[in-house]
């Protein structure tokens, strides 16, 4: 049965604003996350099956594609997880206001940046 | 408390408790991908690193079923594929993490 009410959110009808960038990046860096979490599941259990199939995983992680690949990641769950804070501060009822709004969503942007350079070097202990 | 209220808590509060979990895994993901083999099967099974990611993975299917069944709810307008889409996803949501404890609590 097809349904008749509108779909939202007309990302091809409005004028894009930071909110609206922040927003469906939100999406769709949550949508990346969960199939990079399901191939994180696929590797430990491929972990599970020996040393041999390591191999594989191996050459993959110490390649160049490999190592894009993870900054990716790491990208797309700091920008998740600095989206995720905002979503649940508004959820409280703050940063409503036009300003605050195009604010915490440049926060979210560059902040994502930033994070990811952070998480990097903590987790390669470079401080 | 109606059924969309009740969908809207749990994304809240599994929101909540994703963040620290995912700042706890992409940490030790960074310092662990390239290296060994036994490195690699101790953090995903052994000790309390194999029980948070276990946690994690439970948590992050739970959030993303309930997140992603709300972009169908966006963007599917035939009802019976959306019904389609969110009985495969909620499954997937439930096999997948499910296997791999499964798998990883058994090495």
């Amino acid at each position: 049965m097809e349904n008749k009410r509108p779909l939202s959110p007309h990302i091809q009808i409005y004028r894009w604003h930071i909110s609206s960038l922040v927003s469906i990046s939100h999406r769709i860096t949550g949508i990346i996350n969960i199939i990079a979490i399901t191939l994180i599941c696929f590797l430990a259990c491929v972990l599970m099956l020996g040393e041999e199939s390591f191999k594989i995983i191996e050459i993959f992680f110490n390649s160049v594609f490999g190592k894009f690949i993870i900054l990716g990641i790491t990208w797309s769950f700091s920008f998740q997880i600095l989206s995720e804070i905002r979503h649940l501060v508004m959820d409280l009822g703050y940063g409503f206001e036009l300003k605050t709004t195009k604010i915490t969503g440049l926060v979210v942007i560059v902040g994502s940046v930033i994070l990811t350079i952070l998480f990097y070097l903590i987790g390669k202990n470079f401080f | 408390m109606i059924s969309a209220t009740k969908k809207w808590l749990f994304l809240k509060i599994s929101g909540a408790l994703l963040v620290p979990l995912m700042i706890w895994f992409i940490l030790n993901f960074v310092a662990i991908y390239n290296q060994g083999y036994f490195e690699l099967v101790n953090f995903f099974s052994k000790g309390i690193s194999g029980f948070i990611f276990s946690i994690f993975i439970v948590i992050a299917f739970f959030f993303s079923a309930i997140s992603i069944s709300e972009v169908f709810e966006d963007y599917i307008g035939d009802e019976q594929i959306k019904n389609v889409a969110n009985k495969l996803l909620y499954l997937s949501a439930v096999v997948i993490p499910l296997i791999t404890i499964i798998l990883i609590n058994n090495i």
